[in-house]
């Protein structure tokens, strides 16, 4: 076998998805007209298919800070923040964020996944046990196989499979990592933290959660679903993006634990990479300002998701089991799925088609998401286009 | 010789009931190969086969497991551990 041969598998793929009426890959688009609207194929669309939640893309004061650290700073740093990368704007941000989640502690990474990759890669040891959501996000996958950890995977939000396994592992149980998220990106559903947590207290391990999709939307300040959940002090290690509800991109790690900074000696995603924009460090300290001074967002993306459930869940669409700016909706054909998102598509309303391997259960969904930026208009005519497509193909309630 | 049948007899019995799975099975079943099984339902199937058999199975031990056989040497060994 020769070294490119690996890829038939791929072009297997890319093939049979060129082969669709619309590669559901290929999707370019054009021109964003706002945090709700673009235009895709020559078509105004409403994207309901973003992690853009509290809607701050184009929020006015990021977009002027952004502009004046491009002016004032350049481009780019061209350096690793353990060498020329690191600008007093990056430890301003770091000590925002500490204060923000009421932690002593924060480090800033290049993108969500380095941020992920770079926290476990350098917490985790060769033959360290991690306990890993059989769903996780491919990112926190990639840092426990990075570490050279020992990796056990537990059902889905399952606490007592989790609690089985820490049991089997005897005395390793008390030096063992659980790793899970907040808000789940594909279904909408939500991580039973605080059965996590006590889990994690009855084996003496440490938690280890990815509130990637759920910064800016759980909590009384926003700071996630560990906050919501009252697990703040159970939990050891917080990451997240900049790259959701932030609008920019970037990652993030905050602990109570003193040995966070001496992961910047430990951390080779950390390390061996140029340090975040300057543009891009004043955009999201400006979206997190945003964040705290103006809960109206939290409320107004919350008003959406309950809007948007609902109407789905009475169409009898095949709905996640938890309301969150998240829509996941299951298929059981692959063919319905496409169709359904083309349906959509035409009809102006971009969404998420995930087909297997992504989708969670082996199954084809469409993931639809809302934001605070959408108008209840927009949400109406994202629900008007689903009943359309769900009666032309007679599905959910239209399927008798 | 008996015991070996067992644990792959339990193991396709484990495949069947999680996964809905109609497709004739064998010991020499390749998981992904012959049942085109995503890798989130091998997930799923391993954390039933980790309960059934009531072991920690580390995602490195399972590296070379292709087929339902190797499967079960990889649980024969850890149960004899």
């Amino acid at each position: 076998m020769g070294l490119l041969d690996k890829f038939d598998a791929a072009r297997r793929t890319r093939d049979t998805l060129s082969a669709l009426p619309l590669n559901p890959t290929d999707v370019v688009i054009d021109e964003v007209l706002s945090a709700t609207e673009a235009m895709i194929h020559g078509r105004r669309t409403i994207m309901a298919g973003t992690n853009n939640y509290l809607g701050l893309t184009f929020d006015p004061g990021a977009i002027a800070a952004g502009q004046a650290a491009l002016a004032s700073c350049g481009t780019g740093t061209t350096g690793s923040r353990m060498a020329n990368g690191t600008y007093r704007d990056h430890l301003l941000l770091e000590a925002e964020l500490a204060a923000f989640f009421d932690t002593p502690y924060a480090m800033v990474f290049s993108t969500g996944y380095a941020a992920n990759l770079g926290s476990l890669a350098a917490l985790l040891a060769p033959g360290d046990p991690v306990l890993l959501d059989s769903e996780a996000h491919a990112s926190l996958f990639d840092g426990c196989r990075l570490s050279g950890a020992d990796i056990f995977r537990f059902k889905h939000n399952d606490a007592d499979s989790l609690a089985s396994r820490l049991r089997r592992l005897g005395e390793r149980a008390s030096s063992a990592l659980i790793v899970a998220e907040g808000l789940y990106s594909i279904r909408g559903d939500c991580a039973p933290l605080a059965e996590f947590a006590a889990v994690k207290r009855e084996f003496g391990a440490c938690l280890f959660v990815d509130e990637a999709h759920s910064l800016g939307l759980y909590g009384a300040h926003g700071r996630g679903l560990v906050e919501q959940e009252g697990v703040e002090a159970d939990t050891d290690f917080i990451v997240g993006t900049f790259s959701k509800s932030l609008g920019s991109i970037g990652g993030f790690c905050v602990s109570r634990h003193p040995e966070l900074p001496l992961f910047r000696y430990a951390s080779r995603p950390y390390i061996f990479t140029a340090s975040p924009c300057p543009s891009v460090i004043a955009t999201t300290r400006v979206a997190l300002q945003q964040l705290s001074a103006r809960p109206e967002l939290r409320e107004r993306v919350w008003a959406n998701a309950h809007h948007l459930y609902a109407a789905l869940a009475a169409l009898g669409l095949d709905l996640g089991p938890h309301v969150s700016p998240v829509v996941g909706i299951s298929f059981r054909e692959r063919e319905t799925a496409f169709a359904c998102w083309q349906g959509l598509f035409n009809a102006g309303v971009y969404t998420n088609l995930i087909l297997p391997p992504a989708a969670p259960d082996g199954g084809s969904l469409i993931r639809c998401s809302v934001t605070a930026a959408h108008s209840p208009a927009q949400i109406d005519a994202i629900i008007a286009a689903f009943d359309r497509v769900c009666r032309e193909l007679r599905v959910g309630l239209h399927a008798a | 010789m008996t015991t070996e049948q067992t644990v792959e007899e339990r193991l396709m019995g484990l495949l069947r009931k999680t996964l809905d799975a109609d497709a004739p099975l064998s010991p020499d079943t390749n998981l992904v190969g012959d049942l085109g099984l995503e890798s989130i339902q091998v997930i799923e199937y391993l954390c039933e086969v980790e309960d059934h058999f009531d072991l920690a199975i580390d995602e490195a031990t399972l590296a070379d497991v292709q087929t339902i056989a190797d499967l079960a040497a990889v649980i024969k060994k850890l149960q004899r551990s």
